[in-house]
């Protein structure tokens, strides 16, 4: 009876925390566009968090380098369970355009479980939102 | 002040330092210097020409030789400069005493290709990781990398 | 050297006050921060190897996704430099539609940046403000390009895209409304009293400092040097448009808050110039797939400072050697500066203010993990809370004394 009480509350409003794993910049910038006034992930309860320890969903961009491989791990670590992997934009999901330099582990599923891929370079904060309905679904 | 008169008065200040002074395009200048003359022939164009901006070093990997290229620019013109340094004898000054804000620069161009710069006053790795072999320098022609075979997860 | 009185604490390289990983190794005596090293490396793709491996026109597609914000500027540096090599010139129109995307990103990322300082100072409504005005550049973004982020117009010899008569109209509309916001903008940035004393006299960077340690941009330009690529070495068609260069003299977080609100109202003045004077004609030129041996030197003004690329071809269509560098690394030296002698939570405020896109600044290659040697971790939320109190008893009396004479201090006890 707790645990469907506890699941109904994670399901209508996960706190995200997001993760730049070495990207562009530019999907993070849609992520953060998606929080602002005119797409508005906060009506849906959606908060951005500062510290691994508040979040349930993980967002992560960038292709992985490889000095921020270690740190990926370590926040994955920290945030309780149960804890989601959102991965967003083309250089998570397989390297993007840098696919083949030697530094990078080409994606997040290579260093994380991943339970949601949003391709696009850079995301629109559409597909974001969409994405983070179809993941909230599932649940 | 125009690209000739530039050229003129360069020539003037470094007299027999320069090697050769070229004028490729407008508001571009190259100046070639011998390694040993390098820190005195900046000292002398950011005090008499106001060059004093370095936009940054780079470096080329050309076989035989390192070559460092010095991007200064003023208000009116950019100018390079350009030494070499053997292969075998990867050295050159540092021009920190005469542009501070250089040490960054530097510092990557010791990372890439292994060229030491005298007198550096900070001469950690700027970009390498802590872990990474000595004398492994990823911007040289000759380092070559082969990836490993990636996890596809799920199976594939 | 480290005292008994002074203590590390490393910052990053996650974090929420950047959006991107960097990490920061401070050593504090008391509240005052002493000295800062900065670790890169984060956020290194390998760009330049990479960029030898592919070709020309393969490099255009790479170099725009060095940095989400500044994409466009990365790719007209570029192409102009290979346009040199090639020694091809591209049309009128061509060069008048790349400036006006060029002022468009100007415009987008000193909106971003406005933003961000408003978030870094505690002044969350200013934030969503910015943002919500950006989304109409954004949507004029769209509609010219097709795209909100990485708008890919430019091409080897010219633009890949023309701009119609209906794009022109809605152009000059949204610019009225942008005008009426950027003055409210700036009459909030000025007199708002708690915002004002947020920032004044926090990161101060003095001119000869500036210019020795080769600062670029509106950093370098809030310390009163009128330093700007686009008047000294004209690009596209600068040479012929009117416009100033923005400058400020209180060498601070205000003045660059100043600097950057004067160059969007440049950039509207030079937007509507370009749209009234568009000539007509082709908008691209064909570009041979080899390129002339050469090298070639190639400077641009970013919305964050100077942006620099240098191209070495060897006859075929790969290039011999990129070499960008992007105008935050060229900052960095000058942050350094301004945080030292700082307050601990001035940091997020000093160093949002050179507006830092350490994407661009970092493009070399890593290979090997590293073994992390942090301390102890603070997140910087908890040091943007940090400004209420300012301790008494804090652990070095003797420098605290003359700070907290400037600081605000009413009958012994220290107010905010």
């Amino acid at each position: 009876m707790l645990e469907r009480l506890v699941r109904w509350s994670r399901i209508k409003s996960p706190w995200i925390l997001h993760l730049n794993t070495g990207a562009c910049n530019a999907c993070d910038i849609e992520i953060l566009a998606s929080l602002m006034p005119r797409f508005d992930l906060e009506r849906f309860g959606i908060l951005l968090k500062a510290t691994p320890r508040h979040a349930d969903v993980l967002i992560c961009t960038g292709p992985v380098t490889r000095q921020a491989k270690d740190r990926i791990i370590r926040i994955y670590e920290q945030v309780p369970e149960p804890k989601f992997v959102v991965a967003v934009g083309t250089c998570s999901l397989s390297g993007g355009v840098y696919r083949g330099a030697p530094n990078i582990m080409g994606g997040v599923d290579q260093v994380l479980p991943v339970h949601a891929y949003i391709p696009g370079c850079p995301v629109r904060p559409d597909a974001v939102i969409d994405g983070v309905v179809k993941l909230l679904k599932s649940l | 002040m125009n690209d000739q008169d530039t050229v003129q008065k360069t020539s003037e200040i470094l007299k027999d330092k320069a090697v050769e002074i070229t004028n490729p395009a407008p508001r571009r200048i190259f100046v070639k210097i011998d390694r040993a003359n390098l820190l005195e022939g900046l000292r002398l164009l950011k005090e008499n020409l106001g060059f004093s901006h370095l936009s940054t070093i780079t470096g080329l990997d050309r076989g035989d030789d390192f070559e460092m290229l010095y991007h200064l620019a003023n208000e009116y013109v950019s100018l390079t400069v350009r030494t070499l340094a053997p292969r075998t004898d990867p050295e050159v000054p540092s021009v920190c005493e005469v542009i501070p804000g250089a040490v960054l620069y530097e510092r990557e161009i010791q990372d890439m290709f292994g060229v030491v710069m005298k007198n550096i006053p900070d001469p950690r790795p700027l970009l390498l990781p802590d872990g990474w072999p000595a004398d492994q320098h990823p911007l040289r022609k000759d380092w070559k990398f082969e990836r490993p075979p990636e996890v596809i997860p799920g199976g594939g | 050297m480290m005292e008994d009185n002074q203590f590390k604490v490393a910052i990053g390289p996650q974090h929420p006050a950047l959006k991107e990983p960097i990490s920061l190794r401070m050593t504090f005596e008391g509240e005052i921060v002493k000295d800062v090293d900065f670790r890169l490396g984060y956020n290194h793709r390998g760009v330049e190897k990479l960029a030898e491996q592919r070709t020309f026109i393969q490099n255009v597609y790479l170099m725009e996704r060095l940095c989400g914000i500044c994409s466009h500027s990365h790719t007209t540096c570029y192409t102009q430099g290979v346009e040199k090599l090639m020694g091809i010139e591209p049309p009128k129109r061509g060069l008048y539609i790349r400036t006006l995307i060029a002022e468009l990103e100007r415009i987008h990322s000193h909106l971003l940046w406005l933003g961000v300082a408003g978030h870094e100072a505690g002044f969350d409504t200013f934030f969503m403000y910015t943002w919500r005005d950006r989304e109409v550049v954004m949507d004029i973004l769209e509609i010219v390009s097709g795209n909100r982020v990485h708008y890919a117009m430019n091409a080897l010899g010219g633009v890949r895209r023309d701009i119609d008569d209906q794009q022109k109209a809605k152009i000059l509309d949204s610019l009225d409304l942008l005008k009426k916001r950027t003055d409210y903008y700036f009459n909030i940035g000025s007199t708002e009293p708690t915002f004002v004393a947020r920032i004044a006299g926090v990161g101060k960077l003095t001119r000869q400092m500036g210019i020795d340690l080769c600062a670029t941009g509106p950093t370098l330009r809030a310390s009163g040097v009128p330093r700007d690529v686009r008047k000294d070495d004209p690009y596209a068609v600068y040479g012929e448009i009117p416009f100033e260069v923005c400058t400020a003299d209180t060498c601070d977080v205000l003045g660059r808050v100043v600097v950057r609100v004067k160059e969007l109202i440049e950039s509207y003045k030079i937007i509507e110039f370009l749209l009234k004077n568009l000539p007509p004609g082709d908008i691209t030129v064909k570009a041979p797939r080899r390129v002339k041996e050469g090298e070639v030197v190639s400077r641009y003004e970013a919305p964050r400072g100077e942006n620099i690329h240098f191209i070495k071809s060897n006859g075929t269509d790969k290039p011999e050697r990129l070499k960008v560098r992007a105008p935050t690394l060229a900052n960095y030296p000058a942050t350094i500066e301004m945080l030292k002698n700082g307050f601990i939570a001035d940091i997020p405020l000093v160093f949002a203010a050179i507006d830092p896109c350490i994407c661009c600044a970092e493009r070399m290659i890593q290979l090997v993990d590293v073994r992390s040697q942090e301390t102890k971790m603070i997140s910087m939320g908890d040091l943007r809370k940090m400004p209420i109190g300012r301790h008494p008893s804090a652990a070095s009396q003797r420098d605290a004394a003359e700070i907290w004479k400037a600081a605000f201090q009413k009958n012994g006890n220290v107010i905010f």
